[in-house]
């Protein structure tokens, strides 16, 4: 009983004492500020801030965006719960009352969990102050009240619940034990990294699909477990429901509360009321020592004569040798590079994980890799130990010895810089070291030490030099440490929301410069000047902020302001001063430089500047869009490249004809926004009659009208060049090697919808109404443009391209001419055949490999060190030839063309004859010869590219709903059908997973509305993902034969031809003949309603049945739904023929068939020759069923 | 050399005025500066030793500007604070030698003799490879010395050096600081009466900021001859004392309470006379500062 009334009196006191503390309030009115400014920024008060929900159907204060706000601004207390919890203990060793706590009867236990939970009580009372903020940000009169839903007090209390209370206790009990047991902060502070580095490392598993239960099990907040429970909840869900409490979640919170209990348990043993001895040796002998010797009489005074100027030198040197010793021994300081090498080993491990096939550890990747997972640890350990060097004397108390020496403070001063700056000189090398390992370990032996010197030892130093200049200073000038780590933190974290805010240009944004991509084909390509820039820009700032940092620096007791402009006054001397100015000079002159280039020579836009042009060009020009306007019949264009000069010089005809009924007057072309022109003619008409350049909007008066079928021609010299370089986005088509240009940047007729601002809530910002992503299916004047180019058709064409004479320029068609001409190398390419007008040009160093396919010639052009994956890309393009025309009809052109562009963008494309493919994807692919279920992402990529030669190339969809099935989706099923042929079925059901996977995921975060395939709008997770698993599932349902059949049908009808342009309803049509009477039903499934199945095993059981058989008996229960377009679902009655089956236990299908299943609950036996594992319906997930993982159930013996 | 001190003001932001007006003069010697805790005695040390800024008056050390050339008088300044820490995992030997490079000593051979003449001479050179966080609390303020000596100091200001030392090292140190005194100033501050009037030619006392005496020890005391009066009394009767008269100072003694009165003649019979010392002195200066 006496111990329980002091457990009582000492919590009582504990939260009396800190209910008086300052800190206590700044606490609970920081955490009440950022939820408050997190809903209203949610609630849309700021323009441009989208916070929590992706997407404004999703209620700013639904349950799940009250969850996600309230666990991720609750972590943001883990820097003061270790502090809390780390000093309820150890405050006591701190102050040296210990000694009198432990001559008091209190006993451990009530004395230690008095503590922990004063502690914790205060924590929550702390963090309570979230929801508090985030209410009172539902409620004020500048949010948008349409994005909010009533506020219920249980949606605000649960995630505390489950998530913040469960944190609090067990990241409390380890902080607390560390404070307690080690009986130091600094311990206490690095768990704390080594927490946030669990959680960090648990997403990194997150990436893997297989490793997602383990992932989210091992991330100590439960962040993961509730993503992975939530992650396909769509609009209407999200809207409703509250984050379960069940399965993964409650075993993650179960595991970390009990780790916490134990961790506790452990405190209790192990904590002793014991006075702390120093350790060494005993006093005893100290003294017995002492009076042995006897005095040596008076030494003669050295003199001294101080050191003048550079004579100090040696003492710098010496200073700051011994503070970056100190640093880098400081065990803590290992125990986080440790961790942060960890981090990299196992973020390398999961990376480049494209459908689960590796990518090589190409140097670049590495590099790009190393440096972004290690750079918060690098921040961490700087913004620590500025503090930790600036205060090392304070700390030691030793600076009343030290402070009275003569070394001149800009000497002590600028050693802690200098120290700090090695710092990431070490990190640098560590990084450098794990690369090398990693790439060592992935068996990759071509280092580009060059590359890790210039991308580390450059840029990336650069940058880090820069911050410990500003955190010593920081240091300096606050005479705070806390307030200084906390200063450099709020640093970090509004550079990162700068962006949002608007701040987008990087002379307004501290120590920040240009973003720059590193190609294998461009290098760093003419990234690094403006990056060199901005740094020198920035350098020049540090070195005043770190004059100011000296002028502040602290020396002696000096606390009041009065006194530190006294003292800094004194240090304001001429050499200063010189120094001062030339670095204000350095900055203005850099930052006019900048400017100069970046605003003047270019025109500075931000992303709020592009909006406005968009929507003034819709506001302006709208009404033009349905004034007819010739089409464009014939391409024909002279092209030259100095792509050292980054310039390209267009030249060329558009031959034109007027297919409407009525005669035209005025003919309007778009340029690029700005884009300066030598020469634009419309029909003999040499000059616009109105012009908007800002906008890029020309009109053209024609002499004549334009009478129905009469044609003409436009006319076009521009000139696409550099001029100095940009904040941020300088042109990457246009580069030194490897140069993609594409036809859109070349003019256009007529109004051009596409530009069009497309998202609702943009549009209503700016006063317009909200509109369709696309027109509806059965909108017959939108199919009369493809949905690829809205002013013309099929047209014909030819190119001339010129370019360096060691480089290869290509273009769609075939090449008529090669030669050289004034030390260019010129390239004729004529086109045989109509394409569509939608083609790009390239050129690089290449290199070339040949190959042919029944007289079509196949060709790579290559980066001649990118050689891994081009037999998989011929095989592919050899295999999706054979398959396409076996399948559907004969191949258009004469030649496949792959050519390689720099990373600059990720993706491959298809165009006449030619195939844009990413140096990131496919060319570094790495197969596992040893992996049956690799899915030769190379191989399939080309093979989904070549397809495109018939899907999209051949037959294209008009400009409406569904346009992308009959493109995207037809070449993902052409190329899954030419994969399983390739390679058998192993592959196919990690694939489909995968797909499933993304296709889940994709609708959960819809931003607008999901619709059923037939009426996709060039939505990727529909058209790709959905589309993959429709087509397959179809081809399984009726035949391949049978579905390939009505694909040749659509396309022998369509081939070629438009407007109008067909739909997907045209496909459907011809699709239904194939299918048996007793599957219609599939039609409307799989195409034009969105499907889902809830198919559960519930329990299976097996019977011998003789010898070498059993009798499998499965209880189940199948439902399928109909959702709509935010997700809410109905259940619709099931009458179909599902796949059920049996599997080994090694997961091998024993048997599978195809049995007519009907809503509810069931039973059904299957025979099988093995004895049985697993068995349930629907076993390999190919039908739409959000937990698959319930299909099957493990197989008892039966009674 | 010659410190001057004029009209030393200082008050903190928090409102207290740590010094006013202080004026003193110090010669070489050995300068005591007495007074109780929070008089001033440290702001003060801590101006001389360019660790504080004041708010107005003026400092010379020969012809250095105290307050504003700063790096020059640490060249010439050994400064023992009240209170310090050192470096726990370093050697003595290496600590020293750290500082001897900070205070200018840049030939090498030259610092290895004054570390090691220093280390002798503070005995702790048998201790000097040891770690100074297995030092005693004697052995630390030893090598505080020894680090305040190092160089050439004009000027040593030593702050409370003897708290928390036993009787025998209290000695050692003041031997030490006795020899050192001889010809250069060195500024003792203290609360302990005797450690003055042991080791100081001249003194001051400094009470709520203001030097209230100033001179040598012997003249301070031969000031009160004949007007420090005692007597013993019953505890009951000392708040009537020290209404009716100057107490100086109350002390038990064989039962009862011996009090010491400050008075120009004898208050009463009962009184006897004392010859008074330099403690006498110190209570009439914090007792009454206006009389003085």
């Amino acid at each position: 009983m006496l111990q329980l009334r002091m457990f009582k009196d000492i919590l009582a006191f504990e939260l009396k004492r800190r209910s008086g503390m300052l800190s206590t309030y700044v606490y609970f009115l920081l955490f009440a500020l950022a939820g408050f400014m997190a809903m209203v920024a949610a609630g849309g008060a700021f323009s441009g801030i989208t916070v929590g929900g992706a997407s404004d159907k999703v209620a700013a204060n639904s349950p799940i965006a009250l969850h996600a706000l309230i666990s991720v601004l609750s972590s943001l207390a883990l820097l003061v719960s270790a502090a809390v919890f780390g000093q309820a203990v150890h405050q006591d060793f701190e102050t040296g009352i210990h000694g009198i706590y432990f001559t008091t009867p209190v006993q451990r236990g009530s004395y230690l969990g008095g503590r922990f939970f004063a502690a914790w009580v205060f924590m929550v009372g702390v963090v309570s102050s979230i929801g508090l903020g985030l209410f009172l940000g539902t409620r004020m009169p500048f949010v948008d009240p349409k994005l909010f839903s009533p506020n219920r007090l249980i949606l605000y209390a649960w995630p505390y619940w489950v998530m913040v209370w469960p944190n609090l206790f067990f990241s409390g009990a380890v902080f607390f034990a560390l404070g307690a047991l080690t009986r130091r902060m600094v311990a206490v502070y690095t768990a704390s990294v080594v927490l946030v580095i669990g959680y960090l490392t648990a997403g990194q598993l997150f990436g893997k699909l297989e490793n997602r239960n383990l992932s989210a099990l091992v991330d100590p907040f439960g962040m993961r477990a509730t993503e992975l429970a939530t992650r396909y909840w769509t609009v209407a869900e999200k809207n409703v429901l509250r984050v379960p409490f069940e399965g993964l979640l409650l075993e993650n919170r179960l595991i970390w509360i009990g780790f916490g209990v134990l961790v506790l348990a452990g405190v209790l043993a192990r904590f002793r009321f014991a006075y702390e001895l120093p350790s060494g040796k005993t006093w005893a002998v100290v003294a017995a020592e002492e009076v042995e010797v006897p005095s040596a009489g008076v030494v003669p005074p050295t003199p001294v004569t101080p050191p003048r100027g550079l004579g100090w030198v040696p003492v710098l040197v010496r200073m700051t040798v011994l503070g970056f010793r100190e640093t880098v021994k400081s065990v803590y300081f290992l125990v986080i590079v440790f961790a942060g090498v960890l981090f990299m080993v196992v973020a390398a491990f999961q990376a480049g994980n494209l459908y689960g096939t590796l990518t090589y550890p190409v140097t670049y990747s590495v590099v790009e890799l190393v440096s972004g997972t290690f750079s918060i640890f690098i921040l961490i350990l700087m913004t620590f130990y500025a503090g930790e060097l600036v205060w090392r004397e304070r700390d030691a108390n030793i600076d009343g010895l030290v402070d009275a020496l003569p070394v001149p403070t800009g000497v002590t001063y600028l050693s802690k810089l200098l120290a700090l700056m090695l710092v990431p000189v070490v990190l640098m090398g560590v990084m450098m070291v794990t690369g090398l390992g990693i790439q060592t370990a992935r068996g990759y032996f071509h280092y580009e030490l060059g590359l890790y010197f210039k991308t580390l030892f450059g840029l990336d130093l650069l940058g880090y030099l820069l911050i410990a200049g500003v955190s010593v200073s920081v240091q300096s000038l606050l005479q705070n440490k806390y307030l200084g780590h906390f200063v450099m933190v709020a640093y970090y974290t509004l550079l990162l929301f700068a962006g949002k805010l608007g701040i987008e240009h990087h002379l307004l944004r501290p120590l920040d410069a240009p973003s720059f991509t590193y190609s294998d084909m461009n290098g760093f390509g003419h990234f690094l000047a403006p990056v060199l820039w901005f740094n020198g820009y920035w350098a020049a700032f540090v070195v005043v902020f770190a004059i100011l940092g000296y002028l502040g620096f602290a020396r002696g007791r000096e606390t009041g302001r009065k006194e530190r402009i006294a003292v800094a006054s004194q240090r304001w001397t001429r050499p200063v001063q010189g120094l001062a100015a030339v670095a204000v000079l350095a900055f203005l002159g850099a930052g006019a430089f900048i400017f100069y280039n970046t605003n003047h020579l270019n025109l500075y836009r931000n992303a709020h500047d592009d909006e406005r042009a968009q929507v003034d060009y819709e506001k302006k020009y709208r009404a033009l869009l349905k004034a007819p306007q010739p089409r464009i019949t014939d391409v024909s264009v002279d092209l030259d490249l100095v792509p050292k000069q980054r310039t390209l010089r267009a030249r060329g005809t558009y031959a034109f004809a007027n297919k409407t009924q009525v005669p035209i007057r005025t003919v309007y072309v778009n340029l690029p926004n700005d884009q300066p022109f030598a020469l634009l003619s419309v029909a003999g008409v040499a000059k616009p009659t109105r012009s908007d350049a800002r906008l890029g909007f020309y009109s053209f008066d024609l002499l004549t009208p334009l009478l129905p079928g009469a044609t003409g021609t436009v006319t076009f010299d521009l000139t696409f060049e550099p001029h100095g370089f940009k904040n941020e986005g300088d042109d990457t088509e246009i580069v030194a090697n490897g140069t993609f240009f594409h036809s859109t940047r070349l003019p256009s007729l007529g109004y051009q919808e596409g530009e069009e601002v497309s998202e609702d809530g943009t549009r209503k910002k700016y006063g317009l109404a909200p509109k369709p992503r696309m027109a509806d299916l059965d909108d017959v004047a939108a199919r009369q443009n493809n949905y690829i180019s809205s002013d013309a058709d099929w047209v014909t064409f030819r190119a001339t391209v010129s370019t360096d004479p060691d480089q290869i320029a290509l273009a769609p068609g075939y090449l008529e001419r090669e030669w050289s001409e004034n030390g260019r190398r010129y390239f004729s390419y004529v086109m045989d055949s109509k394409i569509l007008n939608f083609w790009s040009v390239l050129s690089a160093r290449y290199a070339v490999k040949r190959d042919t396919w029944k007289g079509v010639a196949l060709e790579i052009y290559y980066h001649p060190t990118h050689t891994w994956d081009l037999e998989q890309m011929m095989r592919g393009m050899k295999a999706a030839l054979e398959y396409d025309t076996v399948s559907f009809g004969p191949y258009q052109h004469r030649q496949v063309r792959i050519l390689e562009f720099p990373r600059y963008a990720a993706f491959a494309q298809s165009f006449p004859n030619t195939i844009p493919y990413s140096e990131q994807i496919g060319f570094i692919a790495k197969e596992d010869p040893q992996d049956k279920e690799d899915v030769h992402f190379p191989f399939f990529v080309t093979a989904h590219e070549v397809s495109h030669q018939w899907w999209a190339h051949q037959v294209v969809g008009g400009n409406v709903q569904g346009a992308t099935l009959l493109s995207e989706s037809f070449s993902e099923y052409s190329a899954l059908m030419t994969m399983k042929k390739a390679f058998g079925d192993f592959g196919m059901k990690r694939f489909l997973h995968h797909e499933l996977d993304l296709y889940l995921a994709g609708r959960a975060s819809e931003r607008k509305k999901e619709v059923p395939l037939s009426r996709v709008e060039d939505q990727a997770y529909i058209h790709y993902s959905k589309g993959a698993l429709v087509m397959y599932e179809l081809q399984d349902a009726i035949g391949e034969v049978q579905v390939n059949r009505a694909l040749a049908r659509f396309l022998a009808a369509h081939k070629l031809k438009g407007p109008p342009y067909p739909t997907s309803r045209d496909f459907l049509a011809e699709l239904e003949k194939e299918i048996p009477p007793d599957s219609k039903h599939l039609i409307d499934d799989l195409f034009n309603t969105i499907t889902l199945w809830d198919n559960r095993a519930v329990s299976a059981s097996y019977r011998d049945a003789g010898r070498d058989a059993y009798d499998v008996t499965v209880k189940f229960t199948a439902k399928k739904t109909r959702a709509g377009e935010l997700g809410e679902e109905t259940e619709v009655p099931v009458d179909d023929i599902v796949d059920v089956g049996v599997l080994a236990p090694d997961g091998k299908p024993l048997t599978m068939e195809r049995r007519h299943l009907k809503s509810g609950a069931g039973e059904l036996t299957l025979r099988v020759a093995q004895l049985p594992g697993k068995a349930g319906i629907d076993p390999l997930n190919k039908l739409i069923d959000r937990r698959g993982e319930d299909n099957l159930v493990r197989v008892d013996r039966a009674p | 050399m010659q410190l001057q001190i004029r009209n030393l003001s200082k008050r903190y932001p928090n409102g207290v005025q740590a010094l006013k007006n202080v004026t003193l003069t110090l010669e070489s010697g050995m300068f005591g500066l007495l007074g109780p805790n929070g008089a001033g005695k440290s702001s003060l040390m801590r101006t001389l030793a360019t660790l504080q800024e004041a708010d107005s008056g003026e400092v010379t050390l020969g012809e250095v500007n105290v307050l504003k050339d700063k790096d020059r008088v640490r060249t010439l300044l050994g400064y023992l604070p009240q209170e310090f820490g050192l470096y726990p995992k370093v050697t003595a030997f290496d600590l020293l030698d750290h500082f001897a490079r900070l205070k200018g000593i840049s030939d090498s051979r030259a610092r290895k003799a004054a570390v090691d003449g220093l280390l002798q001479r503070t005995n702790l050179h048998a201790a000097r490879n040891r770690k100074l966080g297995t030092y005693s609390g004697g052995m630390k303020q030893r090598f505080g010395i020894a680090q305040a000596l190092l160089g050439d100091p004009r000027l040593i200001i030593v702050d409370e050096p003897t708290a928390g030392l036993d009787p025998e090292e209290r000695v050692r140190f003041h031997n030490l600081l006795a020899e050192i005194g001889e010809n250069i100033i060195v500024i003792l501050s203290t609360h302990i009466v005797s450690d003055v009037s042991d080791l100081c030619s001249r003194m001051a006392i400094i009470h709520q900021g203001e030097v209230v005496r100033e001179g040598s020890p012997l003249e301070l005391v031969a000031g009160l001859n004949g007007r420090v009066w005692r007597k013993l009394i019953g505890k009951e009767e000392i708040p009537g004392y020290l209404l009716e008269f100057q107490v100086l100072a109350t002390r038990r003694m064989a039962g009862q309470t011996l009090v010491h009165v400050h008075s120009e003649s004898r208050p009463d019979a009962s009184f006897e006379a004392v010859t008074p010392d330099l403690e006498d002195v110190y209570f009439l200066s914090i007792r009454k500062p206006a009389e003085a």
